[in-house]
């Protein structure tokens, strides 16, 4: 079983220090991410959603190093890398890369596009010269960019076509992990679906793993295997089913519930979450989303949940999970508007 | 459509913008139109000329954008008699414009990290805009009454009490004809006002946000501030452009929800730019659909979502992600939106059309009424 997971982390946390007064003395942590235990298994697609500063990706980046840790594990294909430096952990991140949210900010404007996604085998001494421009002609062939594209500059491209050749370039050492971090937040809707297929496209042939990271919720429960749920820091609920029908955690609840739907008859029925989310730098005590919570229940102001199994691999961290009663949701009306059609 | 139910009408309205690379044809003839009390969401992607048309609304193009043609009639009704007066805001003077923009006609911009002045106290920026648009007269004389009112529930003198109560009561003889107030009660009594919108929008604690600068609040509420300053002088219009794009779900059906009840409460006409074709769907009555700088499809939302009529509506309501369905691939729309220097001949769609034929390569389409209440610019349109 061991064998199937490709990336493991044990309490990891991440903290940036807060800096303050005449001396920038550290007057406080914010809590980034704040003691995730997390299974990525082999070829699987791992969603995580979460609502702005929940930590995200603050996450995909600690996990790919990219990030020093403040606590906890990682393991990688079998290998701890919370610790290692130079080589070693250049030797490893030729196996993770990480496609960024905004292509345009990633890729360097000077630069022409084939020596953008060349770099990579410059850098690792695979190829260069008329080779590398061979092997990069091979990437754009397969993320759909033709010949013609390769001398031009980033800004010549539109926003899918860019987002296209920072996949290319993520592609370049034949990862076996993959971060995206909002891959498709900024392009539109009809372009968004090609750039989706073309990533589940690539899963297939590479037998890639994926972490997706979004807010959209829509998009994530398209990409993905198993739906992780973020709140300040913490995985609150991950399951490999449907969230939008089997949510047993309030947040999550509350959070598809807050999701337009693409149909009038369902207008104005949203349920709404009341305040928003409390500052990383001083999280409520107990269980985290307490002080927004219509359950909430002495208990949870003093005791912070564990994220427990329900059953199937649906992991809830809630005093209360399966207990709770949250009524009909306007999703699950509007899930059998769509199979009645 | 009769014009009396009408309060902005936008027909062939053209925009160009010059760049070195050549000329834009941001908008290229939007036929547009808004009724009065109605909720309209213009929906589009990026570049397809949402924003460049609420702008030219407002008359907020800048170099090297210009207005080249068209007409833009807004019907403005006035306050007390209700009498509607038609105005081609693309003829005014830019001084006559000031007194549009802001206070008949007023925009929430998207990003609402970036629209607050940073330097300046959300309630002296709302207050600002009450000042500049609206006659306070009435509001101090109020304002000076309460605050006597609020004096004789303490503890006085008789002497002093009596003197009170007949100041109250030379003031109200003042309400049916104010006297002009001077500077310093006018900015009190705006910031009455900006408090009292605060409190409309449901703002937690208006009254110390009053004191804070946008920084310390957070993008809810920023948004809510926004929306409030756009609606201090009740707007004829408002435009909100990709309004809560910029926030998280769960805060983005809070302030929907907002737009919702002040839309019963304030009697404006909104104009949502968005697009969240979820958003449209939450809370736009009518919608224009846009492509490439031209109107492609007007109609009512329960319509649109029941039966769209023109193919690029047809493919965007199609590859919209919804959240049931168990699809492994996402119906994509082929190609991408054209550029807009050398936009395609004819249709502007046609390139990325299933349905194109020879007609379409030449002929610009024009937006027509397909069937009652359903307006459309296309060749082949599906039934």
């Amino acid at each position: 079983m061991s064998d199937d997971i490709l990336v493991k982390t044990r309490g990891l946390k991440k903290y940036f220090p807060l800096t303050g007064g005449v001396f920038r003395k550290v007057i406080g942590k914010v809590h980034a991410v704040d003691g995730v235990d997390l299974d990525i298994a082999r070829g699987e697609t791992l969603g995580v959603v979460g609502e702005s500063g929940c930590g995200k990706t603050t996450l995909g980046r600690t996990i790919l190093r990219l990030l020093t840790p403040t606590d906890g594990t990682i393991e990688f294909d079998g290998v701890d890398i919370t610790e290692i430096k130079g080589r070693e952990l250049r030797e490893t991140r030729r196996n993770m890369q990480i496609i960024f949210q905004d292509p345009m900010a990633s890729l360097n404007p000077r630069v022409t596009v084939k020596n953008s996604v060349g770099e990579p085998f410059i850098v690792n001494r695979i190829a260069r010269g008329p080779r590398m421009r061979d092997l990069v002609l091979a990437l754009f062939l397969k993320v759909g960019l033709t010949e013609d594209h390769l001398n031009r500059f980033p800004h010549e491209f539109s926003g899918g076509q860019r987002q296209r050749i920072c996949i290319a370039r993520a592609l370049a050492l034949n990862p076996k992990f993959i971060v995206m971090d909002e891959p498709t937040s900024s392009t539109d809707v009809s372009v968004q679906a090609q750039t989706l297929n073309l990533m589940k496209d690539l899963q297939d042939e590479f037998k890639l793993t994926y972490m997706f990271i979004s807010h959209n919720l829509s998009v994530v429960k398209h990409m993905s295997d198993r739906l992780a749920v973020m709140y300040l820091g913490k995985i609150v609920e991950l399951t490999p089913g449907d969230i939008f029908r089997e949510a047993q955690h309030p947040y999550t609840f509350a959070l598809v519930s807050a999701v337009p739907i693409p149909d009038p008859k369902f207008a104005g029925r949203a349920q709404l979450l009341k305040g928003e989310v409390p500052s990383p730098i001083n999280p409520p005590r107990g269980c985290r989303f307490h002080p927004r919570c219509i359950f909430c229940r002495d208990i949870c102001t003093r005791e912070e949940p564990e994220l427990r199994d329900v059953g199937d691999g649906h992991l809830v961290a809630c005093h209360f999970a399966g207990e709770l009663d949250f009524g009909e949701s306007v999703q699950q009306e509007y899930a059998v508007a769509l199979a009645d059609m | 459509m009769a014009t009396e139910e009408l309060v902005l009408k936008i027909t062939g309205l053209k925009t160009n913008f010059y760049t070195y690379e050549g000329v834009v044809l941001a908008l290229d003839g939007v036929e547009l139109f808004l009724r009065r009390g109605d909720t309209m969401g213009l929906v589009g992607e990026t570049g397809c000329g949402k924003s460049v048309t609420a702008r030219s609304i407002l008359r907020l193009v800048e170099p090297p954008g210009k207005i080249e043609e068209g007409e833009i009639i807004f019907f403005d009704s006035d306050d007390r008699s209700g009498k509607i007066t038609p105005i081609d805001l693309l003829q005014l003077h830019p001084e006559e414009m000031l007194h549009v923009r802001g206070k008949r006609i007023s925009i929430v911009f998207q990003d609402p990290a970036t629209f607050p002045n940073p330097v300046f106290r959300i309630g002296t920026q709302i207050a600002e805009s009450v000042l500049l648009h609206q006659d306070l007269s009435r509001e101090v004389v109020e304002m000076k009454i309460g605050e006597m009112r609020n004096s004789l529930t303490g503890d006085l003198p008789e002497e002093r009490r009596s003197q009170v109560v007949e100041k109250i009561r030379y003031y109200e003889q003042q309400l049916d004809e104010p006297p002009e107030p001077d500077d310093k009660d006018k900015k009190k009594a705006a910031q009455i006002v900006a408090e009292e919108m605060l409190k409309l929008v449901k703002m937690p604690s208006p009254s110390s946000v009053m004191m804070q600068y946008p920084h310390e609040l957070s993008g809810g509420m920023r948004q809510r501030a926004l929306i409030a300053m756009a609606l201090v002088c009740n707007p004829e219009i408002l435009i909100c452009d990709e309004a809560t794009t910029a926030l998280d779900v769960t805060v983005q059906a809070q302030v929907l929800n907002l737009l919702n009840e002040l839309k019963k409460e304030i009697g404006a006409s909104i104009i949502i730019i968005t697009h969240d074709m979820g958003v449209v769907a939450e809370t736009c009555n009518w919608v224009s659909v846009m492509y490439a700088g031209t109107t492609v499809e007007s109609c009512a939302t329960v319509d649109l979502f029941a039966n769209p009529v023109h193919p690029y509506t047809a493919g965007l309501l199609t590859a919209v992600p919804k959240l049931h369905d168990t699809r492994e691939r996402f119906p994509q729309i082929r190609g991408t939106v054209p550029n807009l220097i050398t936009p395609p001949s004819g249709c502007r769609f046609h390139p990325r059309c299933d349905y194109c034929t020879e007609i379409c390569k030449k002929e610009k389409p024009e937006l027509k009424e397909h069937r009652p209440g359903h307006w459309v610019a296309c060749h082949n349109p599906l039934s």
